[in-house]
């Protein structure tokens, strides 16, 4: 018999599973760690974070990563602790239980880059396994009453309710019985889970044994124990459910019912409900059950539990994309036929007409799928404070994130490319930039340093991320220093110094950072998606990295040009116009000429004008005429001579894939509908490189 | 035609578990992804064998086969509970509670295989 099983199949499958659930256990982590640093229980989230880690062990116990079994299985036995001492975790446990997200994270971005995963540190699984909460403080609140219904939860949901109730919130119970009608029409235990969680907390749900009726056919009900500040009319309505079938166990503090009663007036238009003088025990099954739901009307539709969400890789979209493009290319052959047909005087207004409308649905179907691959870029920055808790401890740091999330959305291509360049920056601004707080303190600062992480959408087409921190400034002199030059005096010279691997002002690599400050690889990667990187900084007051992104880095609106022989494409986002060079404008002082660089008399300023054959290595040719594209890159202007401007066109860019092939300047490839690779460039990153000759291809780290 | 209930939270495993039984002809698989799920099915559709990861969240896999035992209708269901391979004491809770069999995760596919046709057997009349 043939094994058709193969576990590396699912491999793709637990690294999607595992980004999601770890994902949704950092968020919970810091909402537990808030509450703990308030001294204050969360038993809602340490339930939750027990159960993502759970789901986490056991999914990578399939696919046989056992480091990650290891450190779930640590992680879920210190939350079991937490969760019978009422959802309580120590500042301490918050801590602990951080740093084992964190071993996880990094097994499991190993395992995603085809690293081999490291085992799980004995130390932290030990601390895990030992970790016991401190006592709560005392005082069991008296519950009364309804002691005997509250007697199937236990600590962590008694903690629940009694945090729901002294929040002002009620409690109530809703009987529930499945039943095929129900279930064809979506009415499932879940969807009334799902309503419920939607007005209130869910506490516990209990399934019960009844005997079999018209109302329960399965002979099963299940009674939903939740909490709401929401009336039980409102609660009713929404439910789609007579007010009596909803029963108050508990109202808000200082109100506390002696005996479950039915609510509302309709017990006189509804079934005759037994009135009862003492809370039924849950223990024992009702001989009839409350009221259940009546059938939804007819035409009501279920309550959709969740989005219709599919997952789906970024690969196939760009599959889509590149099938667009072909239709684009397709466009213009189109166009130039109709042009023709013209020309040999046919009437092509009809076709024309056509035309424009395909041209209008095509631009809106790539509209459609650049969008369904774009991501908000607060997800991308939502994985940061989880970070920065743990780094912020590592160095012994005290840091206060801001985050400015704006609502720019972009590609998910370029999000995942640039997050680890974020992380590097960060990482730097936690080890190098701030200071220790007793170093702060003899500053005059406070001794919590800030990290303040913005995004905004700057020029049209780019996202501006600011990663800035309030610490000590770069040491100008001493990195001068350590690079064997005069101080710099620009901000731009600067860069260009720190951006060198290796150098570094420290003696030892710091465990995160390792040498060099992570700056150059950071800056590689946002010039490899075609942005670029600024730096402020002022010595004793902070220092600032600003990241330009594009948003999308697949389809461009892009201008052909042709030097000597060779087609390009520069993006148009970039070009702020087309001029004719006049050489009589055109200054070549003496020193320039050697390097190549001439400049260039437009409307009362000079620019630089540099010849774009010149940058790629190629001869120039003397063409007639020539052209210059003005280039904007942040306040500056330059002027790239070329042989001719050919089209204005939409391309779709292919990033080039080899690893050994980074060259800063080219963006990727794309093709102009010949099949002939045409080369996607930044003409301001292929400016600020050395010339060609000395340019060396940089193979990847 | 077999029913066979699948339960467990995480749809990869659901998954893998599925595609370990391929091997069996003339089966039918519905999925529960939690215990309560799992319980509203049982109390509506007849099944012929429970799949069922213990360890889940809410409702948990020891509740569930509490309650079928306690069901006359379902007390001869065979169970086969999967449990976590570092946790000893679930192998004894899941036979007290009622498992027909239990295996621990990661399983072979094979293995479940093996064990669920054992399961189904008897409703074939030993054919083998």
């Amino acid at each position: 018999m043939t094994d058709s099983f193969s576990a590396r199949e699912f491999v793709a499958g637990f690294l999607a599973e595992a980004e999601e659930h770890l994902g949704a256990a950092g968020k919970r982590l810091v909402e537990v760690a808030d509450a703990a640093d308030r001294g204050r229980a969360a038993p809602r989230q340490v339930r939750e974070l027990y159960r993502s880690l759970h789901t986490l062990k056991g999914l990578a116990a399939m696919v046989d990563v056992a480091p990650v079994v290891e450190l779930a299985h640590a992680l879920e036995t210190a939350l079991q602790e937490a969760d019978a001492a009422g959802g309580r975790l120590g500042v301490e446990g918050a801590d602990l239980v951080g740093e084992g997200v964190r071993a996880i994270e990094a097994r499991v971005a190993a395992l995603e880059a085809g690293r081999p995963v490291a085992d799980a540190p004995p130390e932290l699984v030990g601390r895990l396994l030992a970790y016991h909460v401190p006592e709560p403080p005392a005082a069991e609140r008296a519950t009364g009453g309804d002691e005997a219904l509250f007697a199937r939860l236990d600590a962590s949901e008694r903690a629940l309710l009694e945090q729901g109730l002294d929040e002002g919130k009620s409690a109530y119970s809703l009987e529930f019985s499945p039943s095929d009608e129900r279930y064809a029409a979506g009415l499932t235990i879940t969807a009334v889970r799902g309503r419920v969680e939607q007005h209130g907390e869910l506490v516990r749900v209990v399934p019960r044994s009844v005997a079999p009726s018209p109302r329960a056919p399965g002979g099963l009900t299940f009674s939903v124990l939740f909490l709401s500040s929401e009336p039980p009319s409102a609660l009713s309505r929404a439910f789609g459910v007579e007010e009596s079938d909803l029963r108050l166990l508990r109202g808000p503090r200082g109100e506390a019912r002696p005996t479950a009663s039915v609510v509302g007036t309709s017990a006189d238009e509804g079934p005759s409900t037994p009135a009862v003088s003492e809370a039924p025990s849950l223990a024992e099954p009702l001989a009839e059950p409350l009221e259940t739901l009546p059938e939804p009307p007819p035409d009501a539709a279920p309550v959709p539990l969740a989005r219709g969400m599919i997952r789906v890789e970024v690969e196939r979209l760009d599959d889509v994309l590149e099938r667009l493009s072909d239709l684009v290319l397709l466009r213009f052959r189109f166009e130039a036929e109709i042009e023709a047909l013209a020309g040999r005087g046919v009437d092509v207004r009809r076709l024309e007409d056509l035309s424009a409308e395909h041209r209008r649905h095509l631009r809106a179907l790539q509209g459609v799928v650049m969008r369904a691959r774009t991501v908000p870029v607060s997800e991308l920055l939502e994985r940061l404070p989880l970070l920065v808790r743990g780094l912020a401890k590592e160095h012994g740091k005290q840091v206060a994130l801001v985050v400015d999330k704006g609502r720019e959305e972009l590609d998910k291509a370029v999000a995942e490319r640039l997050f680890p360049a974020l992380v590097h920056l960060v990482r730097n601004a936690i080890d190098h930039g701030l200071e220790a707080p007793e170093e702060r303190r003899a500053r005059g600062k406070r001794e919590e340093g800030t990290l303040a992480i913005r995004s905004t959408s700057g020029t049209r087409g780019f996202l501006e991320l600011t990663i800035e921190d309030d610490g000590r400034g770069v040491d100008v002199a001493r990195v001068a220093e350590r690079a064997g030059v005069a101080a710099p005096k620009e901000h731009e010279e600067l860069l260009r110094l720190l951006r060198q691997p290796g150098l570094s002002t420290r003696q030892a690599a710091g465990r995160t950072s390792g040498r060099g400050l992570g700056v150059d690889i950071a800056m590689r990667v946002v010039e490899e998606l075609g942005g670029e990187v600024a730096l402020r900084t002022a010595e004793g007051q902070g220092t600032a990295f600003l990241l330009r992104v594009p948003l999308s880095i697949s389809i461009i609106e892009g201008l052909v040009v042709r030097c000597s022989d060779e087609r390009y494409v520069i993006p148009s986002a970039v070009v702020d116009e087309i001029v004719e060079v006049e050489p009589a404008r055109v200054l070549s002082p003496p020193g320039d000429e050697r390097r190549g660089v001439a400049w260039m008399e437009r409307r009362g300023t000079t620019l630089p004008l540099l010849r774009l054959a010149r940058l790629t290595g190629r001869t120039e040719a003397q063409v007639p005429r020539e052209k210059a594209v003005v280039v904007r890159r942040r306040d500056e202007l330059f002027a790239f001579g070329v042989d001719r401007v050919l089209s204005q066109q939409e391309v779709v860019v292919r990033r080039l894939r080899d690893p050994l092939v980074r060259v800063a300047g080219v963006v990727g490839a794309t093709d102009l509908g010949d099949g002939r690779p045409v080369l996607v460039l930044d003409p301001v990153a292929l400016a600020g490189q050395r010339p060609p000759g000395e340019t060396a291809v940089e193979a990847q780290a | 035609m077999h029913n066979i209930l699948v339960v467990d939270d995480s749809r990869v495993m659901r998954e893998m578990i599925v595609a370990a039984l391929r091997g069996l002809e003339g089966l039918a698989f519905t999925h529960a992804a939690s215990g309560l799920e799992a319980i509203e099915r049982l109390s509506l559709h007849p099944f012929e064998l429970m799949v069922l990861d213990v360890n889940m969240p809410d409702v948990n896999g020891f509740e569930v086969l509490e309650f079928v035992r306690s069901q006359d209708r379902l007390r001869a269901l065979p169970v086969l509970v999967l449990t976590s391979r570092s946790d000893a004491r679930s192998k004894e809770r899941a036979l007290a509670a009622g498992a027909s069999r239990y295996m621990a995760k990661p399983f072979e596919p094979q293995e479940l295989l093996a064990a669920a046709r054992e399961l189904l057997a008897p409703a074939d009349g030993g054919a083998t």
